[in-house]
């Protein structure tokens, strides 16, 4: 294939004159754009439903309008089994996710940074710790665990994603373990140490908020696309959300059925938007890595 | 049909593109040089100047873009007779503005395939390359005398395994490696770094190539084993007078193997000759960057003349922003007022004053 | 290095054990007592004990009595069947690992190609689109590639009948019909663009190694220089550390096409509270995972020379 090289005449300047949107990949632009589009839609819908500001009432039952097809008066997505408003209950079903998902990413932020601060510290028995800690956890197939966790105690989402949450614990860990490491060898906080500094202020501005912010933000959307999957995943099964309350998860397994009866917007609405939405978490993180912490230019 | 040069360069270029500058690496820009059959050409100069690059790039090794653009390689051996850059410029359009190249695309699948095609043929049973680095450089996963076998069975007649190995142990052998036997079955990682260059030696030499092209071979081993190495080469090349491309730095070592040298700065030839024109002592008829670096050897006579290590002022040519002029002009301490006007705005070209040697400097022109 | 391994192995099932005893013994309603009772009570059964032994009353009894039985092959019985639950697991684990393998292979089929491709060729008009495309499988969800599959087959080619199951498909297309949840949990297990990622990033890497210039400069093949840094073991890693992902997305996949495997086993068991059967699964899964990482470890060994001296 061509390609073409150009150089520009004058004066041959340095990187970091150019302006940022020729220094970035406009691949990695577009993906967090993308992401960015998506988590402002959560947002959005979020507090939509939370003030119940829906085009239509989610739980409104018209028994002469069922399943009707997108498009159909008022029903931008169409009318699910019972005459519900699909659009408004897809709404709705942020709500079943949006503060669950953040506790797991809270969870697994939090103390993956402080037992990541311990291992990268102080190292030796910590580290060795953490990297057991990190291979016991890996060994359970989450979905398994979660069921574990539902069959010991109640369904509760807030319980499982207290489990999603510690079960990225040691991910996020390892991470700033990693990053720590790394400071230490270019003699950061040597520096840091010999000019007096506390070791409080060392850790909590230099290394974390410095250095860590973009691993942070990161390891959050890969949390919060991970905890979307799960409850979607359960409330499919079964176990989340129930019914009349409506979850994506559930709303895709209630309309199984007449997906085998040609009529697909009942499920495929729901899948499409977790489709879409788990993509953009993980387009957003995936861009954000690229720009953030430099894909060498190629 | 053996007459002629082993290998003839032509003004090759082989640029590279700095994405955060927007600009061309001018690595290779215009050298042309040749090699006698059964002579070695020492190639010396600092990093950066472009000595690797000029051999990888006779090798078809680059693969970073846009590679090389231009030139010719004559290559006549025994067995062939071809231009290694043939039909190249089929792929490659420049556009030039003031005598610089300012756009250039190159169609790299045609180039690929029609620079394999060529090459093919060559790596490893014409022309052999051995690099510095011997212990990454060969597989760690295979022991040395597979990897030994492995181009033996390609590149010669001899396709047997058991043929192939005997020969790959008389090889290791023959470089001097102890109990060789046993060591065919060692992997590169419980070897030394001067046993693994020896490997190398007798990896590249086992299939009778006609060139060998050697790229700082003794960088990266120690001190002691760099001179065994070299006492190895300067063996083998007495036994079988291969026709040798030494790339190096070390002056030293230059002057110990080679019969020609080229001297490079800033991706050209500045100065070519005769070994012992170059290497002399004196400095009448030689480039300023030659005199400088052989002023800034740490040998006896040097410290015992002037009292202190001389080096170079000045940095290294920077191959982006190359000025108009001498490229050696910034650092240069034998500019004189009669011809700075030239040195500072007329690159000059390769000129002979003397049979067979040339110098690129404007000293020498009247 | 394979003997700290197969420790590590064994300290980590260890943990795994642990942490499922924690998580039932914390749980209301005290379910360990029903487990350790299910799992005296064949101990029994087998010695003919006609004394009530009694179950165990501090937490580190429970453990020590509840592991003992375990690693005796006594995982307890099933509160809903009665069945003793090693046995089931073992027996239905057995269509979950042909699931499990089978997807593993469709996931590989599908990314070694793309990333091999990329690896050589770079970022281009055909492999950007590729490479973009696995994105978005990788965030299907799978319980609706599921539908859409099945939709395909039975209406539009008409080859099957709407009632799924493993053996009750004895149409000329039977077989066919099994793989389909194979295929189905093989592109929709969320893994392919990280899998596309690694392997196409280890090979660019090993690519770009002085030892792979030198099989260049010598003529010799490239792939067979890097097979074994750049394919192998990169693939077994990274098979290796997706297993309980595609164990996990094997309950899923196992519901929409009624596969009776261990992952509908352990639904089923969820929603019974079924508490012995969803442990069983807990740690045959664990072991699962765990087999796979110490089948990675010997191919490691296997090929780097260097490995069995650490």
């Amino acid at each position: 294939m061509m390609k073409s090289y150009t150089q520009i005449s004058g004066e041959i300047g340095e990187l970091s004159k150019l302006p940022f949107w020729k220094k970035t990949d406009i691949v990695d632009l577009a993906y967090v754009g993308y992401g960015l589009f998506i988590v402002t839609l959560v947002v959005i819908s979020y507090i939509l439903g939370s003030f119940n500001l829906l085009p239509k009432d989610p739980q409104d039952i018209n028994l002469d309008l069922m399943i009707a097809p997108p498009g159909t008066a008022g029903h931008l997505l169409g009318t699910d089994f019972m005459g519900r408003d699909i659009l408004s209950r897809l709404i709705v079903g942020i709500q079943a996710y949006f503060l669950p998902g953040l506790l797991a990413v809270f969870i697994a932020l939090f103390f993956g940074t402080v037992l990541g601060v311990l291992a990268g510290y102080r190292g030796g028995r910590f580290e060795t710790a953490i990297t057991y800690f990190t291979n016991l956890v890996d060994s359970f197939p989450r979905l398994v665990l979660i069921l574990l966790v539902i069959a010991a105690f109640k369904p509760n989402i807030y319980y499982i994603m207290i489990v999603v949450g510690l079960t990225n614990v040691p991910v996020v860990s390892s991470h700033i373990k990693g990053k720590i490491q790394f400071l230490k060898q270019k003699n950061f906080v040597e520096a840091g140490v010999s000019l007096g500094l506390p070791t409080g202020t060392i850790i909590l501005k230099h290394i974390l908020w410095h250095n860590c912010r973009s691993l942070l933000i990161i390891q959050a959307t890969i949390g919060m696309a991970e905890a979307i999957l799960m409850e979607t995943s359960l409330s499919y099964l079964g176990f989340g959300v129930q019914e009349p309350t409506p979850s994506w998860g559930n709303m895709v397994q209630a309309g199984a059925n007449y997906f085998m009866q040609g009529k697909f917007w009942l499920s495929t609405a729901p899948a499409l938007s977790i489709l879409f939405t788990i993509l953009g978490f993980h387009l957003l993180g995936d861009g954000l890595n690229n720009i953030l912490e430099g894909k060498r230019g190629k | 049909m053996t007459t002629g040069p082993l290998l003839k360069i032509e003004d090759l270029r082989t640029y590279f593109y700095s994405r955060s500058k927007q600009a061309f690496i001018r690595s290779v820009d215009g050298v042309s040089l040749k090699i006698k059959r059964g002579e070695t050409l020492g190639i010396v100069g600092e990093s950066g100047s472009g000595k690797s690059i000029t051999a990888l790039s006779v090798m078809g090794l680059i693969s970073a873009g846009p590679g090389v653009i231009s030139g010719k390689i004559g290559f006549k051996s025994a067995r062939m007779q071809k231009n290694l850059l043939q039909d190249l410029d089929e792929y490659v359009s420049l556009a030039i503005k003031d005598g610089k190249i300012m756009q250039l695309s190159k169609d790299f699948a045609g180039w690929e395939k029609n620079s394999e095609r060529i090459m093919g043929r060559v790596r490893g049973k014409e022309i052999a390359m051995i690099f510095q680095n011997p212990k990454s450089s060969l597989n760690p996963f295979v022991p040395i005398g597979k990897q030994i076998t492995e181009a033996i069975q390609l590149h010669t007649s001899i396709k047997n395994e058991q043929k192939a190995k005997e020969r790959a142990i008389a090889w290791l052998d023959r470089v001097k490696i102890d109990s060789p036997r046993l060591r065919f079955e060692n992997y590169p990682y419980g070897l030394s770094g001067g046993m693994c260059q020896r490997a190398m030696i007798a990896m590249a030499l086992a299939c009778e190539p006609s060139l060998l092209i050697a790229d700082e071979p003794t960088t990266g081993l120690d001190a002691t084993i760099q001179s065994k190495i070299v006492e190895l080469l300067a063996e083998l090349k007495s036994e079988l007078g291969v026709t040798t491309m030494l790339i190096s730095h070390d002056i030293s070592i230059i002057s110990r193997l080679s019969d020609s040298v080229a001297v490079m700065y800033g991706g050209t030839v500045v100065e070519y000759g005769p070994a012992r024109a170059i290497l002399a002592a004196d400095f009448a008829s030689k480039h300023p960057y030659t005199t400088a670096l052989l002023a800034s050897i740490p040998s006896e006579r040097n410290i015992r003349e002037k009292g202190y290590l001389q080096a170079i002022e000045g940095d290294v040519l920077d191959t982006i922003n190359i000025p108009p002029g001498c490229r050696f002009y910034g650092r240069c301490n034998r500019v004189t007022a009669g011809i700075r006007e030239n040195c500072a705005f007329k690159e000059p070209d390769l000129r002979e004053i003397a049979p067979g040697h040339k110098v690129r400097c404007w000293l020498y022109f009247d | 290095m394979l003997s700290r391994e197969l420790m590590i192995t064994a300290l980590l099932l260890l943990g795994v054990s642990f942490v499922v005893f924690i998580i039932l013994y914390l749980s209301p309603g005290d379910p360990f007592s029903v487990l350790l009772e299910g799992q005296m009570s064949t101990t029994e059964a087998r010695s003919g004990l006609r004394e009530v032994l009694g179950v165990p009353k501090t937490w580190h009894a429970q453990y020590l009595s509840w592991l003992t039985g375990m690693l005796q092959g006594n995982f307890g019985t099933s509160i809903r069947t009665g069945l003793p639950v090693l046995k089931e697991v073992l027996r239905v684990g057995l269509n979950t690992l042909v699931l499990t393998i089978g997807s593993m292979l469709v996931t590989l089929a599908l990314a070694v190609p793309i990333a091999l491709y990329s690896a050589v060729r770079g970022t281009n008009s055909i492999s950007w689109p590729l490479t973009m495309f696995s994105y978005v499988v990788s965030a299907l969800p799978v319980f609706w590639l599921g539908y859409i599959v099945i939709y395909f087959f039975t209406h539009k080619l008409g080859l099957f009948p709407l009632v799924f199951g493993f053996s009750s498909s004895v149409q000329k297309f039977g077989w066919l019909y099994q793989l389909l949840p194979i295929f189905v949990l093989g592109i929709g297990n969320g893994t392919i663009s990280e899998v596309i990622r690694y392997l196409r990033d280890e090979m660019g890497r090993v690519m770009a190694e002085d030892y792979i210039r030198t099989a260049r400069a010598k003529g010799a093949s490239v792939w067979k220089h890097a097979f074994k840094e750049g394919f192998l073991i990169p693939v077994t890693e990274i098979i290796a550390s997706k297993i309980p992902f595609i164990l996990g997305g094997a309950v899923i996949v196992e519901q929409v096409f009624n596969w009776p495997g261990m992952g509908r086993m352990a639904w089923q068991a969820a929603q019974d509270r079924d508490y012995p059967v969803i442990m069983g699964i807990a740690i045959i899964s664990a072991v699962l995972v765990r087999l796979g990482s110490l089948f990675q470890s010997v191919v490691y060994v296997a090929v780097n020379p260097r490995a069995s001296k650490e």
